[in-house]
């Protein structure tokens, strides 16, 4: 644009702006630091920090702020031209033990010890898809729009999924998430976390398991898959690294190996959820979510209605706190998505229609709330604080997906937003 | 940890004197991730112990073009200074108090706040073209 630019940014990002601004081709660029946080501070806090000293060059402040805007460019600074970066060599030749210490050293692993990716564990990977070692399979980022992305091709899937432990018939559906490029360790503040919804053959192609803890650790292509999504958004993008390209402040425990999630199909009243989305019974679709988080439901207001526990009103219950910026991913026990087609919710699209026309918040309750938006348009000027609006505005937000093993009719939450679903097969 | 500015910069050709924090800079086998800790590899493998050959699970960066600096201004004495918030809260209250600091320390400089379209991450092609037509500097916050 040809107008000089003074960054500010705050200390708690530092590492991430220096190593950006040099991925963007920037590698000198002038940023100016601030205490932080600057969210919450009153504005004599905030004149205070203008008043004082840049927290990494140790200068008055807005002096440097104006030097930014005004000292002359060193040669170096207006420096043109293109380089590659390196990612180290193709190989590592070591001790198994040393190896191990070194993947984890350099940010490669969950900080778990791995399988190490020996050429003949990789070879072994590549048999187990039709797709040649190196075809193109997508491109991942930490977070859209924000760091550059890389690419990656079968083979270097292939590495991450023997690191993970996964025997090659699982490898298909981890080519299906890389091909979506989609980050399970999104650079964000908010320790967001990522879910995949399995449905079709393939659940019992690879034994997966729907039924008693299907979300916890006792499967190996539930655990194994979700943790190969893991080490590929560390690896593939650059990702995870804590402070510079994963922001999470608290960090989130499912980010380990995220929530995988083969959708109960034998034992749902409705159509499994790929169904829904226009595919095919005997396709294996794996589908994916993004937000904050999940919880159980147990609590909710109903529940404890006899002979049919209202678990419909438990549900809306329970959403209604949650940021609207995401939506609501519902994971239900057979024998609740059975109670709630008892109490007249024949189809989940019945249930969706229910819970956008009952759910309701006050204007108030939204503007107070964090990530949560009012109604755009003309009617929205009618609005006040008391005003009663829904809590999402389109049945989209509402999503269901049926889950367990029938040992009690209990249901989990997730203030999550549907994302895509993509073909396994195609990756066979 | 600190970002090591040093192995950056002389991956793109630059001198990493140029820049002082990258002093006292540990070196590491690579340029991605910019964090790390010292590898600890360089100890003597067990007696017997053999040795393996395992593959880099990288994916492949894209390449970096430079991009040069605008041109700076020789004073902001009578320039228009942008105040651009990126839409985090507290950015807009921030450059309330920038613009209160120029009145109060430099009043010559006239200052203009807009807030830019879109997330973090987008463009605001809007913006953009007011202020390469009205813009004599920038100043951009914060994010948190």
């Amino acid at each position: 644009m040809g107008i000089p630019a003074a960054p500010i940014v705050t200390i708690a990002f530092k590492d991430l702006a220096l190593s950006n601004a040099a991925k963007r081709g920037m590698p000198l660029q002038r940023i100016s630091f601030t205490p932080h946080p600057v969210w919450g501070k009153t504005e004599d806090q905030m004149y205070a920090y203008l008043e004082g000293n840049d927290p990494v060059s140790g200068k008055p402040f807005m002096k440097e702020v104006i030097d930014v805007l005004t000292k002359p460019l060193s040669a170096e600074e207006q420096k043109t031209g293109t380089t590659t970066p390196s990612v180290g060599p193709p190989t590592f030749a070591d001790a198994p033990d040393n190896l191990q210490q070194y993947f984890l050293d350099n940010g490669m692993t969950d900080f778990m010890p791995i399988i190490l990716p020996t050429q003949e564990k990789v070879d072994a990977m590549l048999k187990g898809t039709s797709h040649k070692p190196n075809e193109a399979v997508g491109k991942m980022t930490p977070a859209q729009g924000a760091f550059p992305a890389w690419s990656y091709n079968v083979r270097q899937v292939a590495v991450n999924a023997a690191m993970a432990g996964a025997p090659p018939e699982y490898f298909p559906t981890i080519l299906a998430i890389a091909s979506t490029g989609i980050s399970a360790l999104f650079s964000s503040t908010n320790s967001l976390v990522s879910a995949a919804v399995i449905n079709g053959p393939v659940r019992d192609k690879l034994q997966m398991n729907s039924g008693i803890g299907a979300m916890g650790p006792f499967n190996q292509a539930n655990a194994v898959i979700g943790r190969a999504w893991t080490l590929m958004s560390k690896n593939l993008d650059g990702g995870g690294v804590a402070g510079e390209t994963y922001m999470g402040s608290q960090g989130n425990i499912i980010n380990y190996n995220n929530l995988i999630i083969p959708e109960n199909e034998k034992d749902s009243p409705w159509p499994p959820f790929h169904v829904q989305k226009g595919f095919k019974p005997d396709e294996s679709i794996i589908s994916f979510f993004f937000g904050f988080g999940i919880q159980q439901g147990q609590g909710g207001r109903g529940l404890g209605v006899k002979p049919v526990p209202h678990f419909h009103e438990a549900m809306s219950y329970n959403v209604a706190p949650f940021a609207s910026m995401f939506g609501a991913l519902f994971l239900l026990d057979p024998l609740v998505a059975h109670g709630l087609v008892d109490l007249g919710y024949k189809t989940k699209e019945q249930l969706a229609d229910w819970l956008q026309k009952n759910t309701k918040v006050t204007v108030r309750d939204v503007r107070s709330m964090l990530f949560s938006m009012l109604p755009r348009g003309p009617e929205a000027a009618q609005l006040t604080d008391d005003s009663v609006i829904p809590k999402w505005p389109s049945t989209d937000a509402y999503n269901f997906v049926v889950v367990g093993g029938q040992t009690n009719p209990y249901h989990q939450l997730a203030n999550m937003s549907y994302r895509v679903s993509v073909s396994i097969d195609k990756w066979a | 940890m600190k970002v090591n500015r040093r192995k950056l910069l002389t991956m793109l050709g630059i001198s990493p004197a140029l820049v002082a924090e990258a002093r006292g800079e540990h070196a590491s086998a690579f340029f991605w991730p910019l964090h790390h800790r010292e590898p600890k590899t360089a100890k003597a493998a067990a007696p017997g112990a053999q040795k393996i050959e395992v593959l880099n699970p990288r994916g492949t960066p894209p390449p970096i073009t430079l991009i040069p600096m605008a041109p700076r201004l020789a004073s902001l004495d009578g320039k228009t200074v942008y105040l651009v918030s990126d839409g985090f809260p507290g950015a807009d209250l921030f450059l309330g108090q920038v613009a209160n600091w120029f009145k109060k320390n430099m009043p010559s400089v006239n200052t203009e706040y807009r807030l830019k379209a879109g997330g973090f991450a987008d463009d605001d092609p809007k913006l953009n073209a007011e202020l390469k037509a009205k813009a004599n500097a920038v100043i951009m916050a914060i994010g948190h």
